[in-house]
């Protein structure tokens, strides 16, 4: 004991840690974990179709997962891989146009604009205000719908928003019908359902000016245009149950409600979408439901029942019309998504997703001649 | 207490009880040793009656008097600090539960918010408190229920041998912070006097590489100003009856930081937090009994600002014990106790004022059976609102085969619930009243022991403990059926956390020098045993930001009053999500203060020098949040001392 002297101890162990510490000076990041590499530039994302990952709010671990068509394969973490960082907090939605896809990021603000070769970054846009949608008016220039403040005008050949458009309210989902792009505009969003004051906004598309609103039932989500062209608005009655949800049909001349379906139970309608035909229109309740546009009545089952799942996202395939569903499970761990048949509800396909799959995008689109 | 007659056991118990110490199992004096140099205080008391408790000392806070309980709770014990970033907000998890399983106490009176069921960490700084104990597992349940992971209780306690104690320390540190506290305890043998005053800002603008900009920033809107005030009177008569009375005010008000992703220049958000602790409390001693009364009131109030949101949220909790101890009725110790406390809050976030009332009756027995063995038993049993609640045992065994070694065995079993919080229950729209408790059973076994040379020079003391806890109809909030915009708790949850916890201590007086060695290891499995959902992939998987492995080690080397030590931190990979894809790395962090004291008489000046994040590490603990790379502080700190016998 007499021979080891504190100091010579303290110096042993001192060495030791600084040995130990000056190992590890990677910087400390999440990490993806192991993931397959993407499909590079080998193959390029055209084929195939996009799930958006929101990831948790204020956690920054959104994604976006490939699959491509031809081998089935889900690809994870497709951005971070081929840009080096993270895509952010909360992707909200993603629309491709002329080989570049644009992915809507609500809370970090941005729309980030990949090259579908190889989904490199081209451009971060950034100045938007809790940006939700992305609608193309033609191939130069898109809007953007915000929780906050206004209407963000995007040009597609400088990649900049060119122009806002003032609105006090959240603006959500876009359908555009001639020179007129409508809007559903849920209210203000620091309020309660109770004082919101939900409308359809019609845009000029040549002006850039709101020219005109519809009232509608509480929070309007979503909106589709059939192929009689006539606008579907799903009004989920407010994300609290304020009031029941209603679906509406909407004449886009006339610019009056004609048709309005009352929601039976308690569950909340969400993600409203339309085939590719323009003749059903589908939602979640809890389950799938399908309606054909001339129902009298909203449908009374679903087509797909949730079996245990709890449905998060949903879309259908703009060409075969197959319905594309996820699962974000319990939020707190990656999703799953699925696709189905839309003639008889069976499953088709599972894949594996990253956290909180809520949206999809398709490499192939078609733009139903009728709408434009 | 190798005790022989009462006369000894008496005034052991006096002792503790004046020293603040009794409400514990009234065991620790007889773990202080006199070294010829330095006074050792072991830190995990071999005399714990089967319950496991640990206790930081002064000499560790008085260091660290600028700083945090997150801090001291990260760099000197095994549980694990959830931080968002520097005075950001810090959340316990011990031995793998969550945060509201870990209660907070103020001497022995919960902090923990009636809302959310925990307390950040962040906002109780060490300036206000004297010495941390820390209660394991089922040893919380002397105290309160709930605390499944356990009960850290912040003391402050007279010493009646004081005249009078001044001190003044400013701290200026990196990133313009700035601390200033100050001490003054004045009194005789019957009556002291402690005032105690914190006052700290920052701009906390520290640089990070943000990997999303792909630059290097400035944190924005981490600014933050906090200060407290205390003043606590302890009267004693004819070493009889004890008096106290305390009171706390703390005020904070905080930016919060955006995360590296969502970075704008207007980026809104900050909290401001009062709360203000009254406690008067009345001890009766005699020789085999002893009585105390404590009534306590805590308003806590809570403005949160943002974009969209601006809430406030108030609440007020009253709470009334009393404890007996009856000793000696053979070689049985009796304590029984009653609490009984009423919350009340006005939210903004509830439909209208909610509150909350529970009648808790507790005993507590110890009995010798032979002078090597010791067991002990707890019950609480409690009524909230009415309703009774599950009954909560625990049984516990202390065995020290030796009469020469302080070695001891012990070992508990343990059955515990919590009441869900108030926002579990009433959160607007969201709440759910019909929430059950949440149960957990536990298991434990341990080893400590200490042992000093026969020259008193050297003291060395060891522990390894080994745990099991499982944890049933969890409350998780997660989205319901009926719409992914509306989430609500459900006891839906089961969680198994098993570890170890192994610490050694080693006191060194030679050369002039004194020498201490600490290492603290702590592995926790903790697992999901039940899957939320159908087609979750989180079975058996360890929770998320939960690490298996962290490891704590310091050295502190003393010299001619020159003093240095060197904090080591290892915190193991956290998983980000319940499938454990993605994580966080390990990491180490390395911190080191250098300081030196001067004596003239009375009074002493020290000069410390504090260096953290000694190798700059480029790191985050919680995903997104930036951490400071190497920074410092320098510390000045005035005291004079004199005590009333001399």
């Amino acid at each position: 004991m007499n021979r080891i002297t504190p100091l010579s101890q303290a110096l042993v162990l001192g060495v030791l840690i600084f040995v130990i510490s000056s190992c590890s000076k990677d910087p400390i990041r999440p990490s993806i974990g192991p993931v397959d590499p993407p499909p590079g530039d080998s193959s390029s994302y055209t084929t195939g179709f996009f799930i958006v990952n929101e990831g948790n709010f204020n956690w920054g671990n959104a994604s976006v997962t490939y699959v491509d068509n031809e081998t089935g394969t889900p690809y994870q973490h497709i951005f971070q891989q081929a840009n080096n960082r993270p895509l952010g907090d909360v992707a909200q939605s993603m629309k491709v146009m002329n080989n570049r896809g644009y992915i809507v990021v609500n809370a970090s603000n941005r729309v980030e604009v990949v090259d579908l070769t190889d989904f490199k970054i081209i451009k971060s846009i950034d100045g938007f205000n809790s940006p939700r949608y992305i609608e193309f008016v033609d191939s130069t220039k898109a809007y953007v719908t915000n929780l906050y403040k206004d209407i963000s005008v995007v040009d597609l050949r400088t990649l900049t928003i060119t122009k806002t458009i003032k609105t006090p309210e959240w603006t959500e989902g876009m359908v555009k019908y001639n020179q007129y792009m409508f809007l559903t505009c849920i209210g203000t969003f620091s309020e309660p359902s109770s004082k919101r004051k939900a409308k359809l906004l019609i845009l000029d598309t040549e002006t850039d000016v709101i020219v005109d609103s519809i009232q509608t039932a509480t929070e309007p989500v979503g909106i589709v245009i059939d192929k009689k062209l006539k606008l579907w608005v799903l009004c989920s009655g407010g994300w609290d149950g304020f009031s029941a949800p209603v679906l509406i049909r909407v004449n886009p001349d006339l610019r009056q409600v004609e048709k309005a379906f009352s929601f039976p139970g308690t569950d909340i309608p969400s993600r409203l979408n339309i085939n590719p035909t323009g003749d059903t229109i589908y939602y979640l309740q809890n389950g799938i439901f399908q309606m054909p546009v001339t129902a009298a009545q909203l449908p009374s089952q679903p087509l797909i029942s949730s079996g245990g799942h709890l449905f998060y996202g949903l879309a259908i395939h703009p060409i075969d019309g197959t319905i594309y569903a996820s699962d974000a499970i319990d939020y707190v761990q990656d999703g799953i998504a699925f696709q189905f048949s839309s003639s008889n509800g069976i499953l088709i396909h599972t894949w594996e997703t990253g956290r909180i799959p809520g949206s999809f995008c398709f490499s192939e689109t078609r733009n139903r001649k009728s709408i434009n | 207490m190798t005790g022989n007659g009462k006369h000894l056991r008496r005034s052991v118990l006096l002792l503790l009880v004046i020293s603040g110490y009794a409400t514990a199992s009234g065991q620790y004096v007889s773990d202080t040793l006199k070294l010829r140099e330095v006074e050792v205080k072991a830190s995990f008391p071999v005399n714990n009656m089967g319950f496991k408790r640990v206790r930081l000392d002064s000499t560790i806070l008085i260091p660290r008097l600028d700083a945090n309980l997150s801090t001291i709770l990260a760099q000197y014990s095994t549980i694990f600090i959830k931080s968002y970033g520097n005075n950001n907000l810090a959340t316990p998890s011990f031995r793998g539960t969550s945060a509201h399983h870990t209660i907070i106490e103020w001497n022995g009176i919960t902090l923990n918010s009636p809302m959310l069921g925990q307390i950040d960490l962040s906002q109780l700084p060490v300036a206000q408190f004297q010495g941390v104990e820390i209660l394991y597992g089922a040893s919380g349940l002397s105290r309160t229920s709930g605390a499944f992971g356990g009960v850290i209780n912040l003391k402050t306690n007279p010493d009646w041998n004081n005249f009078l104690h001044v001190s003044l320390s400013q701290t200026i540190a990196s990133f313009n912070n700035y601390t200033t506290t100050l001490n003054a305890e004045v009194g005789n043998k019957n009556f002291q006097s402690h005032t105690r005053a914190n006052f700290g800002t920052a701009k906390n603008n520290f640089p990070f590489y943000n990997d999303y900009s792909g630059q290097t920033e400035k944190l924005i809107n981490g600014s933050y100003s906090q200060y407290g005030f205390s003043q606590d009177i302890f009267a004693k008569i004819k070493d009889r009856h004890l008096i106290s009375a305390r009171f706390w005010y703390n005020y904070s008000n905080r930016e919060i930081p955006p995360l590296n992703t969502n970075i704008r220049p207007d980026h809104l958000e900050y909290q401001t937090n009062k709360s203000l602790r009254s406690l008067a409390e009345y001890t009766y001693i005699h020789r085999s009994l002893f009585v105390k009364i404590s009534s306590s009131l805590i308003n806590d109030y809570l403005h949160y600002i943002n974009d969209s949101i601006n809430a406030e949220h108030q609440y007020y909790s009253f709470t009334n014990r009393i404890r007996l101890d009856i000793i000696g009725i053979k070689r049985l110790t009796v304590k029984p106790g009653l609490d009984l406390s009423h919350d009340w809050v006005n939210s903004d976030a509830y439909n209208n004022q909610k509150q909350r009332n529970v009648l808790a009756g507790f005993i507590e027995l110890i009995y010798k059976v032979t002078p090597a063995v010791t067991l002990s038993g707890l019950a609480r049993a409690e009524v909230v609102d009415g309703k009774l609640m599950p009954f909560i045992p625990a049984i516990g065994v202390e065995y020290k085969p030796f009469s020469k070694i302080n070695l001891s065995l012990s070992a508990n079993l343990s059955r515990n619930y919590r009441y869900p919080s108030l926002n579990d229950l009433y959160w607007e729209t969201w709440g759910n009243p019909e929430l059950l408790p949440e149960l957990s059973y536990g298991a434990e076994g341990g080893i400590t022991w200490n042992w000093l040379n026969n020259s008193k020079r050297f003291f060395l003391e060891a522990e390894l403990t080994g745990y099991y806890l499982l944890i049933q109809d969890m409350i998780v909030w997660s989205p319901s059926s009926a719409s992914s915009a509306i989430w609500i708790p459900e006891n839906i949850s089961e969680v198994a956390s098993r570890g170890i916890e192994a610490g050694i201590n080693s006191t060194f007086a030679y050369w002039k020098s004194n020498l201490d060695l600490n290492v603290t290891y702590n592995f926790c499995k903790a697992t999901y045993q039940k899957e939320i959902n159908p087609n979750g992939s989180s079975f058996g998987k360890q929770l998320i930001y939960t690490p298996v492995h962290t490891l704590n080690a310091s050295i502190r080397l003393e010299r001619n009053r020159f003093y240095f030590s060197y904090l080591f931190n290892f915190t193991g990979r956290r998983y980000l999500g319940k499938e454990n894809t993605e994580y966080m790395p390990g990491y180490n962090l390395s911190n080191i203060f250098l300081g030196k004291s001067f004596q003239l008489k009375d009074f002493n000046l020290s000069l410390q020098i504090e260096i953290n994040n000694l190798f700059d590490l480029d790191y985050q603990s919680i995903a997104y949040r930036p951490m400071p790379g190497r920074n410092f502080g320098i510390t000045i700190r005035g005291s004079f001392s004199r005590k009333s016998s001399q």
